[in-house]
Protein backbone atom coordinates (compact mmCIF):
# COMPACT_ATOMS: atom_id res chain seq x y z
CA UNK A 1 0.00 0.00 0.00
CA UNK A 2 2.38 2.39 1.15
CA UNK A 3 4.81 1.38 -1.87
CA UNK A 4 1.86 1.62 -4.02
CA UNK A 5 1.32 5.13 -3.29
CA UNK A 6 5.24 6.29 -3.33
CA UNK A 7 5.45 4.73 -6.69
CA UNK A 8 2.35 6.49 -7.42
CA UNK A 9 4.08 9.84 -6.10
CA UNK A 10 6.98 9.33 -8.06
CA UNK A 11 4.61 8.93 -11.36
CA UNK A 12 2.95 12.09 -10.97
CA UNK A 13 5.99 14.03 -10.06
CA UNK A 14 7.96 12.94 -12.99
CA UNK A 15 6.41 14.97 -15.60
CA UNK A 16 6.65 18.42 -12.89
CA UNK A 17 10.33 17.47 -12.53
CA UNK A 18 10.92 17.33 -16.51
CA UNK A 19 9.73 20.55 -16.80
CA UNK A 20 11.18 22.23 -13.60
CA UNK A 21 14.90 21.10 -13.81
CA UNK A 22 15.26 22.58 -17.68
CA UNK A 23 13.35 25.93 -15.94
CA UNK A 24 15.96 26.33 -13.49
CA UNK A 25 18.53 25.67 -15.99
CA UNK A 26 17.32 28.65 -18.19
CA UNK A 27 16.90 30.67 -14.85
CA UNK A 28 20.51 30.01 -13.96
CA UNK A 29 21.90 30.93 -17.37
CA UNK A 30 20.00 33.91 -17.71
CA UNK A 31 21.35 35.28 -14.46
CA UNK A 32 24.52 34.77 -15.64
CA UNK A 33 24.00 36.17 -18.97
CA UNK A 34 22.75 39.11 -16.89
CA UNK A 35 26.38 39.51 -15.24
CA UNK A 36 28.43 39.03 -18.74
CA UNK A 37 26.00 41.24 -20.62
CA UNK A 38 24.67 44.35 -18.68
CA UNK A 39 28.52 45.43 -18.48
CA UNK A 40 29.05 45.47 -21.44
CA UNK A 41 25.73 47.21 -22.66
CA UNK A 42 26.14 49.82 -19.71
CA UNK A 43 29.86 50.50 -21.63
CA UNK A 44 28.82 50.50 -24.87
CA UNK A 45 25.63 52.59 -24.46
CA UNK A 46 27.67 55.08 -22.36
CA UNK A 47 30.45 55.88 -25.32
CA UNK A 48 27.85 56.80 -27.17
CA UNK A 49 26.69 59.12 -24.56
CA UNK A 50 27.91 62.67 -23.79
CA UNK A 51 30.42 62.76 -21.16
CA UNK A 52 28.17 64.59 -18.52
CA UNK A 53 24.91 62.24 -18.80
CA UNK A 54 27.29 58.95 -18.59
CA UNK A 55 26.23 58.34 -15.22
CA UNK A 56 22.95 59.75 -15.17
CA UNK A 57 20.77 56.65 -15.85
CA UNK A 58 22.99 54.74 -13.17
CA UNK A 59 22.74 55.59 -10.13
CA UNK A 60 19.63 55.30 -9.75
CA UNK A 61 19.76 52.77 -12.13
CA UNK A 62 17.33 52.18 -14.44
CA UNK A 63 16.83 50.59 -18.32
CA UNK A 64 18.01 53.39 -19.82
CA UNK A 65 21.31 53.32 -18.88
CA UNK A 66 21.55 49.93 -21.09
CA UNK A 67 20.27 52.08 -24.61
CA UNK A 68 22.33 55.29 -26.03
CA UNK A 69 19.32 57.37 -25.03
CA UNK A 70 21.43 60.65 -25.56
CA UNK A 71 22.69 58.89 -28.61
CA UNK A 72 25.97 61.08 -29.73
CA UNK A 73 29.13 59.99 -31.50
CA UNK A 74 31.19 62.87 -30.08
CA UNK A 75 33.36 60.21 -27.91
CA UNK A 76 34.51 58.52 -30.58
CA UNK A 77 35.15 61.75 -32.58
CA UNK A 78 37.45 62.88 -29.85
CA UNK A 79 39.44 59.56 -29.37
CA UNK A 80 40.05 59.76 -33.14
CA UNK A 81 40.88 63.28 -33.17
CA UNK A 82 43.15 62.93 -30.66
CA UNK A 83 45.17 60.01 -32.83
CA UNK A 84 43.00 57.03 -31.58
CA UNK A 85 43.45 55.55 -34.72
CA UNK A 86 47.29 54.97 -35.17
CA UNK A 87 46.84 52.60 -32.07
CA UNK A 88 44.92 50.84 -33.64
CA UNK A 89 46.52 50.86 -37.37
CA UNK A 90 50.34 49.51 -34.68
CA UNK A 91 47.93 46.85 -33.14
CA UNK A 92 47.18 45.73 -36.27
CA UNK A 93 50.04 45.44 -37.59
CA UNK A 94 51.46 43.02 -34.95
CA UNK A 95 48.88 41.22 -35.28
CA UNK A 96 48.89 40.26 -38.75
CA UNK A 97 53.19 39.54 -38.24
CA UNK A 98 52.46 38.21 -35.37
CA UNK A 99 50.10 35.71 -37.61
CA UNK A 100 51.79 35.30 -40.35
CA UNK A 101 55.99 35.61 -39.37
CA UNK A 102 55.37 34.05 -35.80
CA UNK A 103 52.88 31.66 -37.80
CA UNK A 104 54.87 30.30 -40.23
CA UNK A 105 57.87 29.68 -37.63
CA UNK A 106 55.44 27.86 -34.92
CA UNK A 107 54.34 26.14 -37.47
CA UNK A 108 57.13 24.18 -38.67
CA UNK A 109 58.36 23.47 -35.38
CA UNK A 110 54.84 21.67 -34.83
CA UNK A 111 55.69 19.86 -37.61
CA UNK A 112 59.06 18.97 -36.53
CA UNK A 113 57.65 17.39 -33.45
CA UNK A 114 54.50 16.19 -34.80
CA UNK A 115 55.97 14.14 -37.92
CA UNK A 116 59.68 13.56 -36.86
CA UNK A 117 61.98 11.09 -35.28
CA UNK A 118 65.25 12.72 -34.36
CA UNK A 119 67.90 12.96 -31.45
CA UNK A 120 66.98 15.51 -28.68
CA UNK A 121 63.48 15.55 -29.31
CA UNK A 122 61.88 15.15 -26.03
CA UNK A 123 64.33 16.63 -24.19
CA UNK A 124 63.55 19.79 -27.21
CA UNK A 125 60.47 19.74 -26.21
CA UNK A 126 60.60 18.86 -22.46
CA UNK A 127 62.29 22.34 -22.28
CA UNK A 128 59.37 23.98 -24.24
CA UNK A 129 57.04 22.35 -22.59
CA UNK A 130 58.92 23.34 -18.96
CA UNK A 131 59.52 26.89 -20.32
CA UNK A 132 55.42 27.26 -21.36
CA UNK A 133 54.03 25.68 -18.31
CA UNK A 134 56.84 27.05 -15.49
CA UNK A 135 57.87 30.18 -16.52
CA UNK A 136 54.63 32.20 -18.01
CA UNK A 137 56.08 35.08 -19.76
CA UNK A 138 54.65 38.08 -17.54
CA UNK A 139 56.90 36.58 -14.93
CA UNK A 140 60.03 37.50 -16.83
CA UNK A 141 59.30 40.67 -18.45
CA UNK A 142 61.64 43.00 -16.37
CA UNK A 143 64.78 40.68 -17.08
CA UNK A 144 63.20 40.48 -21.07
CA UNK A 145 63.35 44.42 -20.87
CA UNK A 146 66.89 44.58 -19.32
CA UNK A 147 67.91 42.17 -22.41
CA UNK A 148 65.79 43.94 -25.12
CA UNK A 149 67.68 47.24 -23.46
CA UNK A 150 71.20 45.34 -24.45
CA UNK A 151 69.64 45.43 -27.89
CA UNK A 152 69.08 48.41 -28.01
CA UNK A 153 65.17 47.76 -29.39
CA UNK A 154 63.39 49.73 -26.34
CA UNK A 155 60.76 51.91 -27.80
CA UNK A 156 60.94 49.93 -30.92
CA UNK A 157 58.64 47.83 -34.05
CA UNK A 158 61.28 44.79 -33.05
CA UNK A 159 61.06 44.74 -29.12
CA UNK A 160 57.22 44.92 -29.60
CA UNK A 161 57.03 42.10 -32.21
CA UNK A 162 60.34 39.98 -32.03
CA UNK A 163 59.53 37.95 -28.62
CA UNK A 164 56.38 37.26 -29.20
CA UNK A 165 56.77 35.65 -31.99
CA UNK A 166 57.47 32.30 -31.11
CA UNK A 167 54.42 31.16 -29.17
CA UNK A 168 54.76 27.46 -27.53
CA UNK A 169 51.03 27.13 -26.85
CA UNK A 170 50.70 27.64 -30.67
CA UNK A 171 53.47 25.03 -31.40
CA UNK A 172 51.76 22.53 -29.02
CA UNK A 173 48.54 22.98 -31.60
CA UNK A 174 50.28 22.43 -34.57
CA UNK A 175 52.01 19.72 -33.46
CA UNK A 176 49.07 18.21 -32.38
CA UNK A 177 47.06 18.37 -35.46
CA UNK A 178 50.02 17.22 -37.69
CA UNK A 179 50.73 14.12 -36.01
CA UNK A 180 47.07 13.11 -36.84
CA UNK A 181 47.80 13.18 -40.64
CA UNK A 182 47.28 9.66 -42.15
CA UNK A 183 51.31 8.97 -43.15
CA UNK A 184 50.45 7.23 -46.49
CA UNK A 185 49.28 11.35 -47.43
CA UNK A 186 53.11 12.16 -46.82
CA UNK A 187 55.09 9.16 -47.97
CA UNK A 188 52.92 9.39 -51.68
CA UNK A 189 54.41 12.85 -51.93
CA UNK A 190 57.85 11.48 -50.49
CA UNK A 191 58.54 8.84 -53.22
CA UNK A 192 57.69 11.33 -55.77
CA UNK A 193 60.96 13.01 -54.73
CA UNK A 194 58.92 16.27 -53.16
CA UNK A 195 61.00 18.06 -50.75
CA UNK A 196 59.89 18.78 -47.26
CA UNK A 197 59.12 22.18 -47.78
CA UNK A 198 57.02 21.33 -50.41
CA UNK A 199 55.04 18.25 -49.30
CA UNK A 200 54.18 20.92 -46.44
CA UNK A 201 53.13 23.35 -48.94
CA UNK A 202 51.16 21.53 -51.40
CA UNK A 203 49.81 18.46 -49.21
CA UNK A 204 49.94 19.21 -45.59
CA UNK A 205 49.14 23.26 -45.63
CA UNK A 206 45.92 22.23 -48.03
CA UNK A 207 44.33 20.39 -45.51
CA UNK A 208 45.40 22.29 -42.56
CA UNK A 209 42.47 24.74 -42.73
CA UNK A 210 41.36 24.25 -38.68
CA UNK A 211 44.32 24.20 -37.27
CA UNK A 212 45.50 27.49 -39.01
CA UNK A 213 42.14 29.03 -37.79
CA UNK A 214 42.66 28.15 -34.83
CA UNK A 215 45.98 29.30 -33.97
CA UNK A 216 45.77 32.65 -36.27
CA UNK A 217 43.06 33.74 -34.19
CA UNK A 218 44.77 32.27 -31.03
CA UNK A 219 47.93 34.54 -32.02
CA UNK A 220 45.99 37.89 -33.19
CA UNK A 221 43.46 38.13 -30.37
CA UNK A 222 46.70 37.70 -27.94
CA UNK A 223 48.20 40.23 -29.62
CA UNK A 224 45.28 42.91 -29.95
CA UNK A 225 44.95 42.11 -26.08
CA UNK A 226 48.45 42.26 -24.81
CA UNK A 227 49.18 44.98 -22.79
CA UNK A 228 51.96 44.30 -20.08
CA UNK A 229 55.14 43.79 -22.66
CA UNK A 230 53.90 46.89 -24.68
CA UNK A 231 53.72 48.80 -21.94
CA UNK A 232 57.10 47.82 -20.51
CA UNK A 233 59.10 48.23 -23.87
CA UNK A 234 57.19 50.84 -25.89
CA UNK A 235 56.02 54.19 -24.27
CA UNK A 236 56.87 56.30 -27.32
CA UNK A 237 53.57 57.68 -28.49
CA UNK A 238 53.76 56.59 -32.05
CA UNK A 239 54.11 52.86 -30.97
CA UNK A 240 51.51 52.66 -28.87
CA UNK A 241 49.11 49.80 -28.85
CA UNK A 242 45.30 49.86 -28.78
CA UNK A 243 46.06 48.02 -24.94
CA UNK A 244 48.16 50.87 -23.73
CA UNK A 245 46.23 53.46 -25.01
CA UNK A 246 43.25 53.44 -23.43
CA UNK A 247 45.21 52.10 -19.63
CA UNK A 248 47.03 55.32 -20.27
CA UNK A 249 43.91 57.00 -20.60
CA UNK A 250 42.43 56.10 -17.52
CA UNK A 251 45.61 58.22 -15.90
CA UNK A 252 45.28 61.33 -18.18
CA UNK A 253 41.11 61.73 -19.11
CA UNK A 254 40.16 59.42 -15.99
CA UNK A 255 36.99 61.78 -15.57
CA UNK A 256 36.21 61.71 -19.59
CA UNK A 257 34.67 58.60 -19.30
CA UNK A 258 32.75 58.81 -22.21
CA UNK A 259 35.61 58.71 -24.24
CA UNK A 260 37.36 55.74 -21.75
CA UNK A 261 34.37 53.81 -22.54
CA UNK A 262 34.76 54.53 -26.67
CA UNK A 263 38.44 53.59 -26.98
CA UNK A 264 37.34 50.65 -24.35
CA UNK A 265 35.01 49.59 -26.85
CA UNK A 266 36.89 49.18 -29.98
CA UNK A 267 39.35 47.34 -27.88
CA UNK A 268 36.55 44.91 -27.21
CA UNK A 269 35.16 44.69 -30.15
CA UNK A 270 37.65 43.47 -32.95
CA UNK A 271 38.26 40.24 -30.91
CA UNK A 272 34.43 39.58 -30.75
CA UNK A 273 33.75 39.87 -34.20
CA UNK A 274 36.63 37.69 -35.05
CA UNK A 275 35.65 35.12 -32.38
CA UNK A 276 32.07 35.03 -32.98
CA UNK A 277 32.29 33.68 -36.48
CA UNK A 278 34.91 30.93 -35.54
CA UNK A 279 33.44 29.85 -32.41
CA UNK A 280 34.53 26.35 -32.89
CA UNK A 281 37.82 26.92 -33.82
CA UNK A 282 38.73 29.84 -30.94
CA UNK A 283 37.29 27.25 -28.01
CA UNK A 284 39.43 24.50 -29.82
CA UNK A 285 42.49 26.43 -30.12
CA UNK A 286 42.08 27.50 -25.95
CA UNK A 287 41.15 24.03 -24.69
CA UNK A 288 42.83 22.18 -27.33
CA UNK A 289 46.69 22.92 -25.40
CA UNK A 290 45.55 22.50 -22.50
CA UNK A 291 43.87 19.09 -22.48
CA UNK A 292 46.08 17.04 -24.49
CA UNK B 1 84.63 3.28 -62.79
CA UNK B 2 82.50 0.86 -61.29
CA UNK B 3 83.54 1.28 -57.67
CA UNK B 4 83.42 5.47 -58.51
CA UNK B 5 80.22 5.08 -59.75
CA UNK B 6 79.84 3.09 -56.09
CA UNK B 7 81.12 5.34 -54.37
CA UNK B 8 79.19 8.44 -56.12
CA UNK B 9 76.24 6.39 -54.99
CA UNK B 10 77.14 5.55 -51.50
CA UNK B 11 77.96 9.81 -50.95
CA UNK B 12 74.63 10.48 -52.69
CA UNK B 13 72.72 8.56 -50.23
CA UNK B 14 75.07 9.35 -47.03
CA UNK B 15 74.09 12.96 -48.40
CA UNK B 16 70.56 12.47 -48.59
CA UNK B 17 70.38 11.38 -44.82
CA UNK B 18 72.48 13.86 -43.81
CA UNK B 19 70.17 16.40 -45.18
CA UNK B 20 67.04 13.74 -43.50
CA UNK B 21 68.66 14.27 -40.88
CA UNK B 22 68.85 17.68 -40.34
CA UNK B 23 65.36 18.56 -41.58
CA UNK B 24 63.26 18.57 -38.08
CA UNK B 25 66.53 20.56 -36.67
CA UNK B 26 65.93 23.41 -39.93
CA UNK B 27 62.55 23.54 -39.08
CA UNK B 28 62.84 24.10 -35.35
CA UNK B 29 65.45 26.84 -36.07
CA UNK B 30 63.64 29.74 -35.90
CA UNK B 31 61.13 29.07 -33.08
CA UNK B 32 63.30 27.22 -30.81
CA UNK B 33 66.15 30.55 -31.41
CA UNK B 34 63.35 32.76 -30.22
CA UNK B 35 62.14 30.93 -27.30
CA UNK B 36 65.66 30.37 -26.09
CA UNK B 37 66.79 33.99 -26.43
CA UNK B 38 63.48 35.61 -25.15
CA UNK B 39 62.30 32.94 -22.90
CA UNK B 40 65.08 30.92 -21.45
CA UNK B 41 67.36 33.83 -21.18
CA UNK B 42 65.31 36.40 -19.45
CA UNK B 43 64.51 32.89 -17.43
CA UNK B 44 68.76 32.55 -16.09
CA UNK B 45 68.83 36.04 -15.98
CA UNK B 46 65.75 37.10 -13.71
CA UNK B 47 67.83 34.70 -11.47
CA UNK B 48 71.26 35.96 -12.27
CA UNK B 49 70.04 39.88 -11.83
CA UNK B 50 68.35 38.57 -8.25
CA UNK B 51 72.10 38.71 -6.99
CA UNK B 52 73.20 42.01 -7.99
CA UNK B 53 72.55 45.82 -6.83
CA UNK B 54 73.07 48.79 -8.58
CA UNK B 55 75.79 50.71 -6.53
CA UNK B 56 74.63 54.03 -5.00
CA UNK B 57 77.68 55.29 -5.21
CA UNK B 58 79.19 54.59 -8.12
CA UNK B 59 76.05 53.67 -10.18
CA UNK B 60 77.48 50.47 -11.19
CA UNK B 61 76.17 46.99 -10.92
CA UNK B 62 77.53 45.15 -8.01
CA UNK B 63 77.53 41.47 -7.20
CA UNK B 64 75.95 41.43 -4.14
CA UNK B 65 75.25 37.57 -3.02
CA UNK B 66 72.19 37.11 -1.08
CA UNK B 67 72.01 40.84 -0.28
CA UNK B 68 68.30 41.65 -2.63
CA UNK B 69 66.28 38.86 -0.66
CA UNK B 70 67.77 39.79 2.70
CA UNK B 71 65.71 42.87 1.64
CA UNK B 72 63.05 41.90 0.47
CA UNK B 73 62.63 38.99 3.49
CA UNK B 74 63.09 41.97 6.07
CA UNK B 75 60.63 44.40 3.99
CA UNK B 76 56.91 44.48 5.39
CA UNK B 77 55.57 45.35 2.73
CA UNK B 78 57.01 42.61 0.58
CA UNK B 79 55.26 40.18 3.38
CA UNK B 80 52.02 42.22 3.26
CA UNK B 81 51.91 41.67 -0.38
CA UNK B 82 52.62 37.43 0.07
CA UNK B 83 50.28 37.44 2.26
CA UNK B 84 47.44 39.30 0.25
CA UNK B 85 48.56 37.10 -3.12
CA UNK B 86 47.95 34.14 -0.30
CA UNK B 87 44.59 35.52 0.86
CA UNK B 88 43.59 36.23 -3.22
CA UNK B 89 44.82 33.45 -4.05
CA UNK B 90 42.66 31.03 -1.46
CA UNK B 91 39.51 32.72 -2.56
CA UNK B 92 39.79 33.48 -6.04
CA UNK B 93 40.34 29.88 -7.27
CA UNK B 94 37.82 27.31 -5.42
CA UNK B 95 35.53 30.54 -6.26
CA UNK B 96 36.21 30.71 -9.67
CA UNK B 97 36.38 26.78 -10.34
CA UNK B 98 33.00 26.20 -8.15
CA UNK B 99 31.68 28.56 -10.48
CA UNK B 100 33.13 27.40 -13.71
CA UNK B 101 32.15 23.99 -13.10
CA UNK B 102 28.45 24.71 -12.65
CA UNK B 103 28.80 26.66 -15.68
CA UNK B 104 30.18 24.18 -17.61
CA UNK B 105 27.42 21.65 -16.61
CA UNK B 106 24.74 24.26 -17.13
CA UNK B 107 26.21 24.82 -20.88
CA UNK B 108 26.30 20.67 -21.06
CA UNK B 109 23.15 20.54 -20.66
CA UNK B 110 20.70 19.68 -24.10
CA UNK B 111 18.51 22.10 -23.97
CA UNK B 112 16.73 24.24 -26.78
CA UNK B 113 18.80 27.57 -27.71
CA UNK B 114 21.72 26.09 -25.58
CA UNK B 115 24.20 27.46 -28.45
CA UNK B 116 23.39 30.94 -28.25
CA UNK B 117 23.69 30.50 -24.39
CA UNK B 118 27.64 29.54 -25.18
CA UNK B 119 28.29 32.02 -27.44
CA UNK B 120 27.24 35.09 -25.05
CA UNK B 121 29.47 33.16 -22.78
CA UNK B 122 32.11 33.44 -24.85
CA UNK B 123 32.10 37.26 -24.87
CA UNK B 124 34.00 37.76 -21.56
CA UNK B 125 36.89 35.58 -22.31
CA UNK B 126 37.60 37.23 -26.06
CA UNK B 127 37.93 40.99 -23.84
CA UNK B 128 41.05 42.22 -22.76
CA UNK B 129 41.24 41.72 -19.11
CA UNK B 130 41.90 46.19 -19.38
CA UNK B 131 38.88 46.22 -20.91
CA UNK B 132 37.00 44.51 -18.23
CA UNK B 133 39.41 46.55 -15.77
CA UNK B 134 37.91 49.95 -17.18
CA UNK B 135 34.29 48.98 -17.43
CA UNK B 136 34.49 47.72 -13.85
CA UNK B 137 36.02 50.60 -12.19
CA UNK B 138 33.56 52.38 -13.48
CA UNK B 139 30.72 50.02 -12.53
CA UNK B 140 32.02 50.24 -9.15
CA UNK B 141 32.11 54.01 -8.70
CA UNK B 142 31.47 54.81 -4.98
CA UNK B 143 29.60 58.00 -6.04
CA UNK B 144 27.52 56.81 -9.19
CA UNK B 145 28.52 53.85 -10.80
CA UNK B 146 25.83 51.50 -11.73
CA UNK B 147 26.37 48.60 -9.35
CA UNK B 148 25.79 51.52 -6.34
CA UNK B 149 22.82 52.42 -8.66
CA UNK B 150 20.76 48.93 -8.21
CA UNK B 151 21.99 48.74 -4.46
CA UNK B 152 20.15 52.12 -3.87
CA UNK B 153 17.27 50.91 -6.08
CA UNK B 154 17.33 47.74 -3.45
CA UNK B 155 17.06 50.20 -0.33
CA UNK B 156 20.90 49.27 0.35
CA UNK B 157 23.20 52.28 1.13
CA UNK B 158 26.17 53.34 -0.91
CA UNK B 159 29.57 51.04 -0.76
CA UNK B 160 33.13 52.21 -1.45
CA UNK B 161 33.84 49.27 -3.37
CA UNK B 162 37.49 50.07 -4.94
CA UNK B 163 38.14 52.72 -2.31
CA UNK B 164 38.04 50.57 0.97
CA UNK B 165 40.44 48.43 2.30
CA UNK B 166 37.80 45.64 3.47
CA UNK B 167 35.87 45.50 -0.19
CA UNK B 168 38.42 46.26 -2.49
CA UNK B 169 40.41 42.93 -2.63
CA UNK B 170 37.03 41.67 -3.43
CA UNK B 171 36.15 44.02 -6.40
CA UNK B 172 39.67 43.09 -8.04
CA UNK B 173 38.12 39.26 -7.33
CA UNK B 174 35.02 40.13 -8.95
CA UNK B 175 36.56 41.78 -11.50
CA UNK B 176 39.11 38.58 -12.95
CA UNK B 177 36.11 36.35 -12.45
CA UNK B 178 34.52 38.30 -15.21
CA UNK B 179 36.71 36.84 -17.56
CA UNK B 180 37.77 33.88 -15.25
CA UNK B 181 34.79 31.76 -15.06
CA UNK B 182 33.30 31.51 -18.19
CA UNK B 183 37.30 31.57 -19.30
CA UNK B 184 37.70 27.69 -17.31
CA UNK B 185 34.27 26.83 -18.09
CA UNK B 186 35.11 26.25 -21.41
CA UNK B 187 37.56 23.43 -20.22
CA UNK B 188 35.92 21.78 -18.30
CA UNK B 189 32.82 21.76 -20.61
CA UNK B 190 35.30 20.34 -23.32
CA UNK B 191 35.92 17.33 -20.54
CA UNK B 192 32.22 17.02 -19.89
CA UNK B 193 31.65 15.97 -23.57
CA UNK B 194 34.82 13.75 -23.45
CA UNK B 195 32.50 11.58 -21.23
CA UNK B 196 31.02 9.09 -23.40
CA UNK B 197 26.75 9.29 -22.42
CA UNK B 198 26.82 5.71 -22.12
CA UNK B 199 29.15 5.74 -19.25
CA UNK B 200 26.29 7.84 -17.84
CA UNK B 201 23.40 6.11 -18.76
CA UNK B 202 25.12 2.92 -17.38
CA UNK B 203 24.63 4.65 -13.96
CA UNK B 204 21.53 5.82 -14.02
CA UNK B 205 20.35 2.31 -14.59
CA UNK B 206 22.75 1.21 -11.78
CA UNK B 207 20.11 3.00 -9.69
CA UNK B 208 22.45 5.83 -9.25
CA UNK B 209 20.35 9.26 -8.49
CA UNK B 210 21.92 12.49 -10.14
CA UNK B 211 23.92 13.34 -7.27
CA UNK B 212 25.89 9.99 -7.33
CA UNK B 213 26.53 9.99 -10.99
CA UNK B 214 27.98 13.66 -10.80
CA UNK B 215 30.20 12.59 -7.74
CA UNK B 216 31.37 9.44 -8.54
CA UNK B 217 31.35 9.10 -12.52
CA UNK B 218 31.61 12.94 -14.06
CA UNK B 219 33.76 14.47 -11.46
CA UNK B 220 36.14 11.46 -11.23
CA UNK B 221 36.04 11.76 -15.08
CA UNK B 222 36.61 15.29 -15.18
CA UNK B 223 39.87 14.83 -12.90
CA UNK B 224 42.46 15.62 -15.92
CA UNK B 225 40.77 18.74 -16.53
CA UNK B 226 39.63 20.12 -13.27
CA UNK B 227 43.64 19.85 -12.44
CA UNK B 228 44.54 21.31 -15.14
CA UNK B 229 42.22 24.26 -14.82
CA UNK B 230 43.37 24.47 -11.10
CA UNK B 231 47.02 25.18 -11.83
CA UNK B 232 46.09 27.38 -15.24
CA UNK B 233 43.73 28.82 -12.87
CA UNK B 234 46.10 29.40 -9.94
CA UNK B 235 49.33 30.90 -12.20
CA UNK B 236 47.22 33.22 -13.76
CA UNK B 237 45.62 34.73 -10.76
CA UNK B 238 48.99 34.84 -9.47
CA UNK B 239 50.55 36.69 -12.14
CA UNK B 240 47.19 39.03 -12.49
CA UNK B 241 48.19 42.45 -13.06
CA UNK B 242 46.34 44.95 -15.59
CA UNK B 243 43.43 45.58 -12.98
CA UNK B 244 45.88 45.98 -10.57
CA UNK B 245 47.22 48.91 -12.50
CA UNK B 246 43.98 50.07 -13.48
CA UNK B 247 41.72 50.41 -10.39
CA UNK B 248 43.28 50.37 -7.07
CA UNK B 249 47.27 50.76 -7.85
CA UNK B 250 47.85 48.02 -5.30
CA UNK B 251 46.19 50.30 -2.34
CA UNK B 252 44.24 51.46 -0.49
CA UNK B 253 46.54 50.64 2.44
CA UNK B 254 48.03 47.93 -0.15
CA UNK B 255 45.30 45.60 0.47
CA UNK B 256 45.27 44.74 -3.27
CA UNK B 257 48.88 44.83 -3.73
CA UNK B 258 49.44 41.55 -5.63
CA UNK B 259 52.76 39.99 -6.34
CA UNK B 260 53.18 40.90 -9.61
CA UNK B 261 52.29 44.38 -9.25
CA UNK B 262 54.50 44.73 -6.22
CA UNK B 263 57.60 43.63 -8.51
CA UNK B 264 56.56 46.07 -11.17
CA UNK B 265 56.47 49.08 -8.80
CA UNK B 266 59.66 47.98 -6.96
CA UNK B 267 61.46 47.82 -10.72
CA UNK B 268 60.14 49.89 -12.90
CA UNK B 269 58.60 52.82 -10.67
CA UNK B 270 61.40 52.46 -8.18
CA UNK B 271 64.02 51.25 -10.81
CA UNK B 272 65.16 48.99 -7.78
CA UNK B 273 65.82 45.93 -10.52
CA UNK B 274 67.99 43.94 -7.66
CA UNK B 275 65.12 43.87 -5.31
CA UNK B 276 62.34 43.39 -7.91
CA UNK B 277 64.45 40.28 -9.86
CA UNK B 278 64.61 38.67 -5.83
CA UNK B 279 60.63 39.34 -5.74
CA UNK B 280 60.44 37.38 -9.27
CA UNK B 281 62.93 34.97 -8.19
CA UNK B 282 60.59 33.80 -5.28
CA UNK B 283 57.50 33.58 -7.20
CA UNK B 284 59.81 31.41 -9.88
CA UNK B 285 60.31 29.17 -7.30
CA UNK B 286 56.17 29.51 -6.06
CA UNK B 287 55.10 28.72 -9.67
CA UNK B 288 57.76 26.00 -10.04
CA UNK B 289 55.95 24.62 -6.66
CA UNK B 290 52.62 25.19 -8.02
CA UNK B 291 53.16 22.94 -11.19
CA UNK B 292 55.09 20.53 -9.60
CA UNK B 293 52.36 19.26 -7.19
CA UNK B 294 50.03 19.90 -11.07
CA UNK B 295 52.46 17.41 -12.69
CA UNK B 296 52.19 14.80 -9.42
CA UNK B 297 48.53 14.86 -9.41
CA UNK B 298 48.22 14.12 -13.30
CA UNK B 299 50.74 11.07 -13.06
CA UNK B 300 48.42 9.75 -10.44
CA UNK B 301 45.56 9.87 -12.68
CA UNK B 302 46.66 7.97 -15.64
Amino acid sequence: MNAHVTRRARRNRKPLRAYLLPALVYCLLIIGVLIVVIPLMWAAAASFTPNHKVFEYAYPFSWRALLPVDFTLEAYENIFARGFGQSITNTLFLAFVTVFVGGAANALAGFAFGRFEFRGKNALFMVIVMLTFLVPVDLTAIPRYILINNFGWINTWQGLLVPGLANSLVIFLFRQFFAEIPQELIDAARVDGASWLRVLWSIVLPISKPVLVAAGLLMFISQWNSFFWPLLVAPRQELRVVQVEISLAVGQYGTIWNELLAGSMIAAIVPILLVMPFQRYYVQAITGTGLE
Amino acid sequence: MCVAHLNQAASDIFAMTMRQRIVPYLLLLPALVLLLVFNLLPTIATIVESTFVISLRSGERVFAGFANFERIFNDPIFWKSLQVTVVFSLVVNPLQIALSLGLSMLMNQRLPGIGIFRSIYLLPVAVSLNVTAIVWRLLLDKNTGMINGILFNMGIERQPFLHSPDQALWSIILIASWIGVPLWSLFILAGLQNIPPPVLEAAKIDGANAWQSFTRVTLPLLRRVLAFVLVADTVANFLLFAPILLTTQGGPQLSTNLILYETYRRGFLYGDLGASAAMLSVMLLIVFVIVGVELYVLRGSD
